[in-house]
């Protein structure tokens, strides 16, 4: 008992930390591949960690205030709580103790712990920022949420772990992207509104409101929303591989997975520009959502 | 003398002295010293809670040769103490420096304090019916009692209150042609002969008391579409009593639609009828209206520039949330539902008590008036922190737990567009409330509330006793499961298997203690790498960027109005008031029907009239 | 003491004394390593000079393999890139953002105009020397400079922080009076941006001998009080 405890515990801690070596690099692996895309050489191996290290490194910054700081804790301290609940290779932390949904949710508290914090900043800038981040998700959590639905009726359980052992057991021909491709498909579209990469990216719009949440973060205020976003990469990826494409057998093919998942709305962002909020939310209530209906009904029949 | 006898007795008490103590400045300390020994009565009853033995009220009446009791099992205690617990969060709050300002604003503190016991007393009483004559009478005592609270603060109020008050009077109709319904079939109208006679009943009268009913109580609970009058009835009444009615006041409906719907008539037979030409069984139809009253109420909120109302709008919409769970039939989704009652109670009373005391210090709550007052009163921020955090249903707040409840019995059950449905009321409550602590909280401090302080003690405590409650029984949702088992096994329900830190299923689990202390562990985390970087300097707002601009104080720049203006422009064409013209066409009914027939009772024959109801109206009661 | 005179300011040594222990040694190392390959760039355009950089940073001369990338707004930049003339009244966002900027910051000044004010040179409304009224790390000179030069520049100034020369950020702080003296000139007595610099100056232990002087002292008399909105309870 005392024992299985112990190991949970140095699991829930090594998982944040694997998270965020596997971040940095699908960090690296965006900004390569927009580089790519836009024929240029791009940033070296390690420029996701100089960016982070440089950002905790500043001499002078500032802060609008207990709330602003609290609020960068709350995104990266959610992130880190997440990534225990989303099983690895070898290493399941307490996804059975949450769950889908319970991870669904957790991974709301380092927005809402963003959104605390910007507020506080008093930049409307940063509010408008939020307000559309806000909206946003309530655009493309619809489809997710769906998504989820149709994963979890079909393997019976909203346990990651069990889902992840039912297609596991079967092959390739078990993996939920072969038994539900509908899903799979507005999970995949859902995914890539929820990363905030263009064409989806109305909350960042530097053009427009000036980075909207990160208007007013330097330092190791930026610093934390870096390390935020290597979590937010990893999370999504791992999650959707989980859902669809059998979680992971071993390292190797569950990281191959991982950043090929990552890959395609990396690929299909870097072509487009920005939506407006409203015509974001009448795609992603259109199409995801019709597809994903579509599938829970194949799903459920 | 039972303890029940006790319980009602000091109610009692509380009403009378309140009642008398009028001009007695420490009067609201009276009022919460009695409600305290109320509770303590209730947590002495408290083997209730955890299965134990009925308890029965040693008075009883007769009338017309029908008994009236009153006894307590582990639902009404469940409910009771819900009750005792908001109307004491909500006196303590009023009982210092709040009722001093109201007293000479010129409201009166006493009367407040008075209808705050009042309305518990008809509510421990409807919570204590033991037949549906005393349910119904207790049903009545508390929809008078609670317009009492509704239109002290006058003006307006009165105007919502009228409102509330023919709504009400159209569900006491409904209810009481359900009873007598329910007595032609019956003879009685005890409980259990109602239980006997329920599964031999046709499907037509099956429905008809089924629609009756929750029509009736449904109103209470601000049910589509009849929730019209609810947000604006709660939202005027002054600070405290908002809490309470927010609270728990709307839960009688639920109460009641427990007791007789889902206890007496029995959801199973809802379910087996099929309602023709459609998919859907009637349990699926009420399941339908709550999820609609879920979706609608919340988006309502979401455009309220009022935080009162904001939070009033999602009063109705988190009703929902408990009938669906409820209606699910299954022991995860009616544990949901239950807890969510007694959750919501705690970070909805908490949530307007941390609102009026914006009120009290800035005499607004119009959202588009305030801003950055976090720096001046970091105690309401905390709590109305912990309150939207709670209302949102995020970890690690309670709303979180019976949320998951509701949701995976939901999921597990097959039911995808109710899940959804309810989702996207998740989400919408999320999108209003951080605009609530946003708009409140956050960003600009104007410059007429430099100099605002933190409201004193006397408030600041209920305040943070509220959102301990909301946290510890986040942390620990296994405390309030057990109350819930034992309302789950009073309904005649599958109990839910549970431990201290929530479920144990093989279809998914759900361990708060392991993912709140995950959690806050990454906050160390957070914390850790946050502080490891050098210091911060504090500046002061207008040290802003502002695209090379000066900002100056006069100059207002706190993003507030048409808060999420990007999803109005989408949707806002939505919002058609769909419902007002629904209300108003029919008060137009009703009134040219009422004129017609003024008429036709004026210019005919008034005796023949008058004979012909006398004839019908026995017929009814003797036939 | 004309206010003027560039001399007067001291210059703090080249490179800091190396601390003792060689962890904190090889840590400050890897840290400055780090600042000189990741420089978020805000550029302050006007005129000419913002048409060399896009070409510098887009496809056909990539500064993100140099872990340079734009900015948007002066708290998350550490390079301020000033391409062009600076008027008086432009001159004034210009400190604003440059105050507002984290340290260790830099900045470049981009063309001919920034060095002595070029073409307008004779403008009355041109604010000819951007090094009066804030440090400067480096100058590309040129009318305007390729984007080869900005680059090499860059390059440059990369070396610089790593050899822990890239430091006239504490100039701001510790010759502060100097600086001010000349906004206050230019702009007159009332002069003030929303940031305080002496309060950062004392917080982070940047005092200099020079920090504090005449100037300071009119400034305190006619700033508005700007202390940060504690939390009270």
């Amino acid at each position: 008992m005392a024992n299985s405890i112990l190991l949970t515990i140095l699991e829930v801690i090594l998982m944040p930390l694997v998270a965020f070596i596997v971040g940095l690099f699908m960090v690296l692996m965006m900004r390569k591949l927009a580089a790519k895309l836009q024929r240029r050489v791009g940033p070296p191996l390690f420029q996701p960690l100089y960016d982070i290290v440089k950002l905790y490194g500043k001499q002078t910054q500032i802060s609008h205030g207990l709330i602003h700081d609290i609020g960068i804790i709350m995104a990266v301290g959610g992130y880190v709580a997440a990534e225990a609940l989303l099983p690895v290779p070898g290493m399941d932390g307490i996804a059975a103790k949450g769950g889908l949904v319970t991870l669904a949710y957790l991974m709301m508290v380092p927005s809402l712990g963003l959104a605390l914090g910007v507020g506080q900043c008093a930049n409307p800038n940063g509010s408008i920022g939020i307000s559309r981040a806000l909206t946003a998700m309530l655009a493309y959590d619809i489809p997710f949420i769906i998504v989820i639905f149709g994963v979890a009726y079909h393997f019976g359980s909203t346990n990651l772990v069990s889902i992840i052992a039912t297609q596991q057991a079967e092959g390739i021909a078990g993996w939920g992207i072969s038994e539900m491709p509908i899903l799979a498909i507005a999970g995949l579209f859902a995914l890539h509104a929820s990363l905030g990469k263009q064409p989806f990216e109305i909350y960042i719009a530097p053009a427009e409101i000036a980075t909207g949440p990160m208007v007013e973060m330097g330092g190791k205020f930026l610093g934390g929303l870096f390390v935020m976003q290597t979590f937010q990469l990893y999370t999504a990826s791992v999650l959707y591989v989980s859902l669809f494409l059998g979680g992971g057998e071993n390292w190797v093919t569950f990281l191959i997975k991982c950043f090929a998942v990552l890959a395609i709305p990396v690929l299909i962002a870097y072509l487009f520009p920005r939506y407006r909020t409203e015509d974001l939310i009448r795609l992603v209530w259109k199409w995801p959502v019709m597809l994903a209906l579509l599938g829970v009904a194949f799903v459920m029949n | 003398m039972s303890m029940l006898d006790t319980l009602l007795l000091i109610s009692l008490l509380t009403v009378l002295l309140t009642g008398l103590g009028q001009r007695v400045t420490f009067i609201g300390w009276i009022a919460t010293l009695l409600l305290t020994a109320q509770l303590l009565t209730l947590l002495l009853m408290g083997k209730l809670g955890y299965g134990g033995e009925i308890i029965d009220a040693s008075f009883g009446f007769s009338i017309l040769g029908q008994p009236l009791n009153w006894r307590y099992d582990a639902l009404s205690w469940f409910f009771a103490l819900i009750t005792i617990g908001s109307a004491l969060a909500g006196s303590a709050f009023a009982a210092g420096a709040w009722g001093d300002q109201y007293r000479k604003e010129g409201g009166n503190p006493g009367l407040l304090q008075f209808s705050i016991a009042l309305n518990v007393l008809a509510m421990l009483l409807l919570l204590g019916s033991g037949d549906l004559l005393s349910l119904f009478i207790g049903w009545e005592l508390v929809s008078w009692a609670s317009l009492l609270l509704m239109v002290i603060a006058g003006g307006r109020a009165s105007e919502f209150g009228m409102r509330y008050i023919v709504y009400a009077t159209a569900g006491a109709m409904a209810v009481l042609a359900g009873l007598a319904i329910i007595f032609q079939l019956t003879g009685s109208f005890a409980y259990d002969d109602l239980a006997a006679v329920a599964p031999a009943l046709n499907t037509l009268q099956i429905v008809t008391l089924t629609l009756l009913f929750f029509f009736g109580f449904g109103i209470k609970m601000g049910l589509l579409p009849f929730h019209l009058w609810q947000a604006d009835a709660y939202a005027e009444t002054p600070g405290p009593g908002t809490a309470f009615l927010g609270a728990i006041s709307s839960r009688m409906g639920l109460y009641a639609i427990l007791v007789v719907i889902i206890q007496l008539i029995g959801l199973v037979r809802l379910i087996e009828i099929e309602i023709p030409y459609s998919f859907l069984s009637l349990r699926d139809l009420l399941m339908w209206v709550a999820a609609i009253s879920i979706i609608i109420p919340t988006f309502i909120a979401l455009r309220q520039s009022d935080a009162r109302r904001l939070l009033a709008w999602h009063g109705i919409g988190q009703g929902g949330y408990m009938l669906i769970g409820l209606l699910v039939l299954d022991p995860y989704g009616s544990a949901g539902g239950l807890m969510h009652v007694f959750n919501h109670a705690t970070y909805q009373a908490a949530l307007f008590l941390s609102v009026s005391a914006v009120i009290y210090r800035t005499r607004t709550s119009d959202l588009n008036r305030l801003g950055g007052l976090v720096t001046r009163m970091p105690l309401s921020f905390l709590v109305m922190l912990i309150g939207i955090i709670g209302l949102a249903g995020i970890p690690p707040m309670n709303g979180f737990v019976s949320k998951w409840l509701v949701y995976r019995s939901l999921i597990i059950e097959g039911m995808p567009l109710l899940f959804v449905a309810s989702v996207i009321g998740t989400l919408g409550t999320i999108l209003s409330v951080y605009k609530l602590i946003h708009n409140t909280f956050l960003g600009q401090l104007r410059l007429e509330h430099e100099h605002i302080r933190e409201v004193p003690l006397s408030m600041t405590i209920p305040m943070l006793v509220l959102s301990a409650i909301v946290f510890i029984t986040g942390f620990m949702p296994g405390l309030v499961l057990d109350w819930v088992g034992s309302a789950q096994v009073a309904l005649g329900m599958p109990q839910l298997a549970h431990t201290l830190g929530g479920v144990e299923s093989t279809q998914g689990s759900l361990d708060m203690i392991w993912v709140c202390s995950v959690l806050f562990g990454g906050f160390a985390v957070g914390a850790l790498l946050f502080y490891s970087g050098n210091k911060a300097k504090r500046v002061h707002q207008l040290d802003n960027y502002a695209g090379g601009h000066f900002l100056t104080a006069d100059v207002r720049y706190h993003y507030s109005d048409n808060f999420y203006a990007g999803l109005m422009h989408h949707i806002g064409s939505w919002y058609r008031g769909s419902f007002l013209w629904l209300e108003s066409s029919l008060i137009s009914v009703v009134s040219s029907l009422s004129g017609g027939a003024q008429l036709l009772y004026n210019s005919f024959h008034p005796a023949l009239y008058l004979l012909m109801a006398i004839t019908l109206s026995l017929y009814f009661f003797i036939g | 003491m004309k206010s003027t005179d560039l001399d007067r300011i001291e210059v703090n040594p080249k490179t800091m004394p190396k601390r003792t222990n060689p962890l904190a040694n090889v840590f400050d190392d890897l840290v400055r390593f780090c600042r000189s390959r990741s420089m978020f760039m805000l550029h302050y355009c006007t005129g000419c000079g913002a048409i060399e950089l896009p070409p510098a940073m887009t496809s056909r001369f990539d500064m993100e393999r140099l872990g340079i990338q734009p900015m948007v707004t002066p708290r998350q930049a550490d390079i301020l890139l000033i391409t062009g003339y600076v008027s008086i009244k432009t001159l004034k966002r210009v400190i604003l953002t440059y105050e507002q900027m984290g340290s260790p910051k830099y900045v470049i000044g981009i063309c001919s105009c920034t060095v002595n004010g070029g073409m307008y040179w004779q403008s009355y409304a041109t604010a000819k020397k951007l090094d009066e009224y804030m440090p400067v790390d480096l100058y590309i000179a040129g009318c305007m400079p390729r984007p080869e030069a900005v680059i090499e520049g860059l390059q440059q100034l990369m070396d610089k922080i790593k050899n822990d020369q890239a430091n006239s950020w504490k100039q701001y702080y510790e010759n502060y009076d100097y600086y001010l003296g000349n906004q206050q000139k230019l702009f007159g007595n009332n002069w003030q941006t929303p940031t305080d610099v002496i309060g950062e100056a004392e917080i982070y232990r940047l005092m200099g001998p020079q920090t504090l002087g005449e100037h300071t002292k009119i400034l305190q008399q006619v700033q508005k009080p700007m202390e940060p909105l504690e939390m009270k309870l």
